[in-house]
C-alpha cells in the first residue's frame, strides 16, 4: 500500500509541473502587455520599458517561469499589481465562501439525492423510479444559469422569499447569511443531485440483489431495515468517491453561480482577474485552483485503493 | 455545472455492430426536436423572417403580435428571428468544436490504446494536465483575450473537449486491440496503419459518434454559459445564451424575454443529451451504465 | 426650484441666498445610526500609486475617509474644508493656501503643509511611475514655507483652481504620509486619512466598514455611526438590496431606467438626481481610414438620433448633447455648431465618400456598453456605415485609447467645475490625451487663450467657438448629457448634489 501511495505521489510531480507551466505560459503568451495595463495614462515608451525592466518582462520566457516557480516553491506567489494583495491573503479571503458554497451544494445534492435514490432502488422499474430517472436525466441537461434564473424569478421576483444576490459573513449575521446562501447552494445542488441520484441508485439494485439480502429477507427482516441498514452501507462506497470527485470539480465549477448570486468567491477572484487583467492574481489562482484539484483527484483514487484492492494492483 | 465535463467510465467497451434495441417514442421526439431545430437554423436566412439586428426602438419589450409573433427584445427586435438565428450560432458552435475533440482527441486515443507504452503515458498525463484546469475559467481567459468571435470560441471548446474524447477512444481501442480480428490481422502481418484504420477505426468510431452527441450538448450548454456572461459571441449576433442574460434584465418587467431563450435551449441541450445517450447504450454492452 | 426662483438665480445672486433660506425647511440633523451604500464596483484600494485613478465607488469611499483642501458647496463654489482660505497672483498660476490647524490623521499624526507637500511629491516623482501623475503635469512644484501655509506653482494660469481640487480623486485626497511609509504595500488597503469616518473592516468583493471618527475636527459631524460599502455590480439585485432594506442608498444609472422609474413612484424611496455637466463622448482616431475623411466623421454623427437613442437605452432619461459642456456647465452656448440628424444627408456623404465604411467600436464588456453599442450601429447600418463591435474590459480602454489603438472609442467628459482640465487635455495637439490625434492651429489658439481669460464671458465665448469647431470637424461626438442617480431610503437625509458623479454619503443622517 505504501509503495503504492509513493508511487502515485510521484506521478503527480510531474502533472503539477506541467499545470504550473501550461497556467504560465497562459498568463504570458497571451496578448495584451502587463506594463501597459499597469502604466495606462503614463505608457511613455521609456516608462513602459523600464517597468519591464523591473518586472523582469525583458527576460526570456523559460527565465521567467523558472523564476516565478522558484517563488512559487517557497510560498511566494506574488501580489496584485492592483491591490497590492498577496495571492495567498486574496484566496484566503474568498476561500470561506467557496468553500461554504460547496458544502451547502454538496449536503442539498446527497439530501434530495440519497433518498430518492434508495426509494427508486427498493422499487426499481417501477413508476416513480422511472419518473425520478427520467427527472434525473432532464436536470442533467439544466445547464446552471438557467437553474440560477428560474430560481431569482420564482424565490426572489415573484414570491419575494430569498433574496436575490448577496452575501455577508457567518460570523457576522448566521441566519442572514444562510438565507443568501440557500439559492445558490440549490442551483449547484439541483445539478449535483442527478449523479448522487444514479450512482446510488444503480449500486443499490446490485446490492439488493446478493445472496444475504435475500437471506435476510427469508429471515423476516422488516424491507426498510433491509433498505436502511444492510443494503445502504455497503451501497454508498461509490457514492463516496462520486462526491469527492464532485467537490474536486466545484473548487473550479462555482464561477457562474457566484457571478450571478454575487457571491465573493474564488470564482469572482478569477473573473474579475481576467477583466481586470490582473495576471499575478489569475496565474496563481488558477494554478492552486488545479493543484487542489490534481490533489482532490489523488485522495480519490486511493480512496478507490483502499475500497477495491484490485487497481493497487492492477493499471490507475 | 454538472454537465461540463464528459465522464465516462474507463472501462467502456465497444460492442460489435448490429445490437437492436427498442428505441423507444422519447428518442423518436427527441430526434424530431434536433431535426427542427437543425433545418430552422439552416434555412434561417431563406426563411421569411425579419432582420434579427433590426431594431424598432420605441417598440420595445413589445408582447406577442401578428407583427411579432414572439414580441420584441428590449430594443425593439423581433424575438422569434433572434431565436431562430440564435440556434445558428449554437449549433455551429455546438457541432464543430466536438468535432476538434473527435478528430483530434480521437486520434490520440486510438494511437495510446493501441501503441501502449511511453506515448500512452505521455498523452493520458498531457490530457490530466488539461484537465486539472477549471474549464469555464480557462474557456474564459482565452475569449477574454484573444477576442470574442466564433472561431475562437469553437477552437477553445474544441480544444476542452479533447480529453474526453481520448478517453473513450483509448478504452475502445484497449478492448477491441486484445480481440480475435485484431490479433488475427497482427499474425498476418498487416502493418499498423492496415490495423488502425482497416480494423479498430470502424469499431471505434461507433461510440465516438454517440459520445459526440452528448459532446453536442455539453457545448451548447458551455457556449451559452460564456454568452450569458457576456464572453460568447459578439453582439449584435444572436446567441441563446446572451438573449438570456440580456432577458435577464427585464425579468420582473418582461420574463419571457429571459425563459423563451431558456426553453430552446433547455430543449435542445436534453434532445442532444437523449439521443446521444440511447445510442451510446446501443454501443455499450453493460446496461444502466453511467 | 421654480423657475421665478431659477431667473432670480440667474439676475440677482444676493437673492437667491435669502430665498434659498426661505425655501429650505430647517431640518434637524440626528446622530447616530448605520446604513449601507450599494455601490457599482468592487474597490481595489486607495494608494495613488497602487491603483494610479480612482473609480467613483472608490470617490464614494474617499469621501468619508479622506478630507480634500476644498469643497464644493450646494452653489457649486469652491468652499473651505482642509484649507480655510486661499489668494491667488495676478496671473493666477500661484494659489497660497492657509490650512486648517489642529487637524490630525486617524493614525496620530499632524496634517500640516509638509503632509500635503509630501503626497503631492510622492505622486509627482517620476520614479514612482503613478498613472495619477498625468492629472498633475500642470502643477510645476508645491511648497510648504511654513505649517499651515502652502503655496501651488501651475505651469499655466488656473482661474478655478480651488474648485479643480475638489473632486475626492486620487490626486486630491490627502494621505498620512506615515501611514504609507510604514505599511508599505499594505497601505493600499489600509488607507488613513483625516476624514469624518474611519476604515474599521474590509473584505474585499463583500464590504467595507467605515466608524464614525469622534475626533472630527467638524464638530458635530459625522451623523451616522457607521457606514457599511457594499460592491452589487448587478444593477437589478442593487436595486432589490434597497427595496427589501439591505441597502439604504444605491448608486444607479439612466440605462437601469426601469427601476429609476419604480422609484420615483414609490414613496419609501427618493431618487438623487444630479444633472452635471460634461457628457458621455467618443473620439474618433483620425489618424486612419476611414475616419481621416471628415464626410465620414460627419455622416456618422448625423445618422444618430438622440431622442430615439435615449428611449431605446433609458426610457427616454437621457438627455441629449449637443456639445461636450452640457446645461450644467456655466458654459451657455447661443451656437454650439451641432450638427442636425439627417439620415438622408448622412447617405450622401458616405455615397460621396465612395468606398465601403467600416470600422471597429470599442465597447465595454457589460450590458450597459453592449446595448449601446448594438443601438449606434443600428444607426449607422441605416445609412450605409459597417460598425464592428469589440468588447474590452473597462480597464482596457484607457490602455487602448493612449496607444491609439482603436478607430473609435467611448470616453467621458466628467462633471469637473472648469472645463479647461479636460477640454485642454482632450483637444490641444500633442497631448497624450488628445484621442483623435487632430490637430488645427485655431483650436489650439482658442484652448490656450480660454485658459488664460479671467473674463467668465469671454471664457464661455471661447468655449462655444471650441465646440462650434470640434462639432463641424466631427472629430468626437457626444451623446448624452451627465445625469447621474443615486436611489435611497426616504429616511437618508442630506445627501449632497452628487459632483462628478460621487456619493458622498459621509454628509448623510438618518430621519
Amino acid at each position: 500500500m505504501l509503495n503504492f501511495i509513493v508511487r502515485r505521489l510521484l506521478a503527480m510531480l510531474p502533472v503539477l509541473l506541467a499545470v504550473s507551466l501550461l497556467t504560465f505560459l497562459i498568463a504570458s503568451l497571451l496578448p495584451g502587455d502587463l506594463a501597459l495595463v499597469i502604466l495606462g495614462d503614463q505608457a511613455t515608451p521609456e516608462n513602459v520599458a523600464a517597468l519591464r525592466r523591473d518586472m523582469g518582462l525583458d527576460q526570456p520566457l523559460w527565465w521567467r517561469y523558472l523564476s516565478w516557480l522558484g517563488h512559487v516553491v517557497q510560498g511566494d506567489l506574488g501580489r496584485s499589481f492592483r491591490t497590492g494583495q498577496t495571492v495567498l491573503q486574496a484566496v484566503a479571503e474568498r476561500i470561506p465562501v467557496s468553500l461554504q458554497l460547496m458544502l451547502m451544494a454538496e449536503f442539498i445534492g446527497l439530501l434530495i439525492g440519497v433518498p430518492v435514490a434508495i426509494a427508486c432502488a427498493a422499487r426499481a422499474g417501477g413508476a416513480f423510479d422511472r419518473f425520478m430517472t427520467g427527472s434525473a436525466f432532464a436536470m442533467l441537461s439544466m445547464p446552471s444559469f438557467l437553474t440560477a434564473i428560474l430560481l431569482i424569478y420564482l424565490f426572489a421576483v415573484e414570491l419575494r422569499w430569498l433574496p436575490a444576490t448577496g452575501y455577508v459573513p457567518f460570523t457576522e449575521e448566521p441566519l442572514a447569511n444562510l438565507r443568501f446562501f440557500v439559492l445558490p447552494a440549490l442551483t449547484l445542488a439541483l445539478a449535483e443531485w442527478p449523479g448522487i441520484m444514479r450512482v446510488l441508485r444503480s449500486d443499490m439494485i446490485a446490492t439488493l440483489q446478493e445472496d444475504y439480502i435475500a437471506l435476510a429477507k427469508a429471515k423476516g427482516l422488516k424491507p426498510s431495515r433491509i433498505l436502511f441498514v444492510h443494503a445502504l452501507k455497503p451501497s454508498s462506497l461509490t457514492l463516496v468517491t462520486v462526491t469527492g470527485i464532485n467537490i474536486g470539480r466545484l473548487l473550479g465549477g462555482t464561477l457562474i453561480v457566484e457571478s450571478i448570486f454575487a457571491l465573493p468567491g474564488i470564482g469572482r477572484l478569477l473573473v474579475g482577474a481576467i477583466y481586470t487583467r490582473d495576471l499575478v492574481i489569475l496565474q496563481g489562482v488558477v494554478l492552486l485552483v488545479a493543484c487542489g484539484f490534481v490533489i482532490v483527484n489523488f485522495i480519490v483514487d486511493m480512496l478507490y485503493a483502499v475500497l477495491d484492492p484490485r487497481i493497487r494492483h492492477g493499471h490507475a | 455545472m454538472a454537465t461540463l465535463e464528459l465522464s465516462v467510465p474507463d472501462e467502456e467497451v465497444a460492442a460489435p455492430v448490429g445490437r437492436q434495441r427498442k428505441l423507444g417514442l422519447l428518442f423518436w421526439i427527441a430526434s424530431a426536436w434536433v431535426a427542427i431545430i437543425l433545418s430552422l437554423a439552416i434555412l434561417a436566412p431563406v426563411l421569411p423572417l425579419q432582420n434579427p439586428v433590426d431594431m424598432d426602438m420605441l417598440e420595445r419589450r413589445a408582447a406577442f403580435s401578428a407583427e411579432h409573433w414572439l414580441g420584441t427584445d428590449g430594443l425593439g427586435r423581433d424575438e422569434l428571428a433572434r431565436l431562430i438565428f440564435g440556434a445558428r450560432v449554437s449549433l455551429t458552435v455546438g457541432l464543430i468544436a466536438p468535432m476538434i475533440g473527435l478528430v483530434v482527441g480521437g486520434a490520440l486515443g486510438l494511437l495510446a490504446g493501441y501503441f501502449r507504452g511511453r506515448f500512452e503515458t505521455l498523452v493520458v498525463g498531457s490530457m490530466d494536465v488539461l484537465l486539472a484546469f477549471p474549464p469555464l475559467i480557462f474557456a474564459l481567459a482565452v475569449v477574454a483575450y484573444l477576442g470574442q468571435s466564433v472561431p475562437n470560441l469553437t477552437i477553445v471548446l474544441g480544444v476542452l473537449g479533447i480529453p474526453a474524447f481520448m478517453r473513450v477512444a483509448r478504452a475502445a481501442t484497449l478492448t477491441l486491440a486484445r480481440r480475435e480480428f485484431v490479433i488475427a490481422a497482427e499474425a498476418l502481418g498487416a502493418s499498423h496503419a492496415r490495423i488502425l484504420l482497416r480494423e479498430l477505426l470502424p469499431n471505434v468510431i461507433l461510440p465516438l459518434l454517440a459520445f459526440f452527441l452528448l459532446g453536442v450538448a455539453v457545448t451548447i450548454v458551455v457556449e451559452g454559459a460564456l454568452s450569458f456572461l457576456g464572453l460568447g459571441v459578439p453582439p449584435p449576433m444572436p446567441s441563446w445564451g446572451s438573449m438570456i442574460g440580456e432577458g435577464r434584465d427585464s425579468l420582473d418587467v418582461a420574463p419571457r424575454l429571459a425563459f423563451l431563450p431558456a426553453a430552446a435551449l433547455f430543449a435542445t441541450v436534453l434532445a442532444f443529451n437523449l439521443v446521444g445517450d440511447t445510442l451510446r447504450a446501443l454501443t455499450d454492452p453493460r446496461q444502466g451504465a453511467l | 426650484m421654480t423657475n421665478a426662483a431659477a431667473l432670480a438665480r440667474k439676475r440677482v445672486p444676493i437673492f437667491l441666498v435669502a430665498a434659498f433660506a426661505l425655501a429650505t425647511p430647517v431640518q434637524a440633523q440626528k446622530s447616530g445610526g448605520s446604513i449601507t451604500v450599494g455601490q457599482e464596483l468592487d474597490i481595489p484600494g486607495f494608494d495613488p500609486l497602487k491603483v494610479g485613478v480612482y473609480d467613483t465607488s472608490t470617490n464614494t469611499a474617499a469621501a468619508a475617509i479622506f478630507d480634500t483642501l476644498t469643497t464644493l458647496n450646494d452653489k457649486g463654489e469652491p468652499a473651505p474644508k482642509l484649507a480655510v482660505s486661499w489668494t491667488h497672483s495676478e496671473d493666477y498660476k500661484t494659489w497660497t493656501f492657509k490650512l486648517r490647524e489642529g487637524v490630525t490623521f486617524h493614525d496620530g499624526t499632524p496634517f500640516n503643509a509638509q503632509a500635503m507637500k509630501e503626497n503631492f511629491d510622492r505622486q509627482k516623482n517620476p520614479a514612482n511611475k503613478c498613472r495619477c501623475a498625468f492629472y498633475i503635469t500642470n502643477v510645476k512644484e508645491v511648497l510648504a514655507p511654513d505649517d499651515y501655509t502652502l503655496i501651488y506653482n501651475l505651469t499655466d494660469p488656473s482661474i478655478n483652481w480651488p474648485a479643480v481640487i475638489t473632486i475626492q480623486s486620487s490626486n486630491n485626497v490627502i494621505h498620512s504620509p506615515t501611514a504609507w511609509k510604514t505599511k508599505g504595500d499594505d497601505y493600499n488597503r489600509n488607507p488613513v486619512g483625516t476624514g469624518p469616518y474611519i476604515l474599521k473592516s474590509w473584505t474585499a468583493g463583500d464590504r467595507m466598514v467605515l466608524e464614525k471618527n469622534p475626533n472630527y475636527w467638524d464638530k458635530g459631524r459625522p451623523y451616522l455611526d457607521r457606514i457599511v460599502l457594499k460592491p452589487l455590480p448587478d444593477a437589478q439585485s442593487r436595486f432589490a438590496s434597497l427595496q427589501s432594506g439591505e441597502a439604504d442608498i444605491i448608486w444607479d444609472d439612466e440605462n437601469d431606467a426601469d427601476n429609476i422609474m419604480k422609484a420615483q413612484k414609490d414613496p419609501k424611496l427618493t431618487v438623487h438626481t444630479y444633472k452635471g455637466s460634461g457628457a458621455a463622448v467618443y473620439a474618433f482616431n483620425t489618424k486612419v481610414t476611414p475616419f481621416d475623411d471628415v464626410r465620414v466623421r460627419q455622416a456618422l454623427v448625423m445618422a444618430i438620433d438622440r431622442p430615439k437613442m435615449s428611449q431605446a437605452i433609458s426610457n427616454g432619461l437621457s438627455r441629449p448633447a449637443s456639445n461636450p459642456y452640457g446645461d450644467g456647465s456655466w458654459v451657455k452656448c447661443k451656437d454650439d455648431g451641432a450638427l442636425p440628424f439627417d439620415v438622408e444627408k448622412a447617405k450622401a456623404l458616405i455615397k460621396d465618400y465612395g468606398k465601403p465604411v467600416e470600422f471597429k467600436m470599442l465597447v465595454t464588456a457589460t450590458p450597459r456598453g453592449r446595448m449601446i453599442g448594438q443601438v449606434l450601429q443600428q444607426f449607422w447600418k441605416r445609412v450605409g456605415a459597417n460598425m464592428e463591435i469589440e468588447q474590452v474590459d473597462q480597464a482596457t480602454i484607457p490602455t487602448r485609447a493612449f496607444t491609439r489603438q482603436f478607430q473609435l472609442t467611448p470616453w467621458r467628459i466628467v462633471d469637473l467645475a472648469d472645463p479647461d482640465p479636460q477640454m485642454y487635455a482632450n483637444f490641444r495637439s500633442g497631448s497624450p490625451l488628445s484621442l483623435s490625434g487632430y490637430s488645427n492651429p485655431e483650436l489650439d489658439r482658442l484652448l490656450d487663450h480660454a485658459r488664460v481669460t479671467a473674463d467668465m464671458g469671454q471664457r464661455s465665448e471661447d468655449y462655444c467657438a471650441i465646440s462650434r469647431l470640434i462639432n463641424k470637424e466631427a472629430i468626437w461626438f457626444w451623446t448624452f448629457q451627465n445625469t447621474y442617480y443615486a436611489l435611497s431610503s426616504a429616511k437618508l437625509k442630506g445627501f449632497p448634489k452628487m459632483y462628478n458623479g460621487v456619493m458622498d454619503v459621509s454628509r448623510t443622517w438618518l430621519e
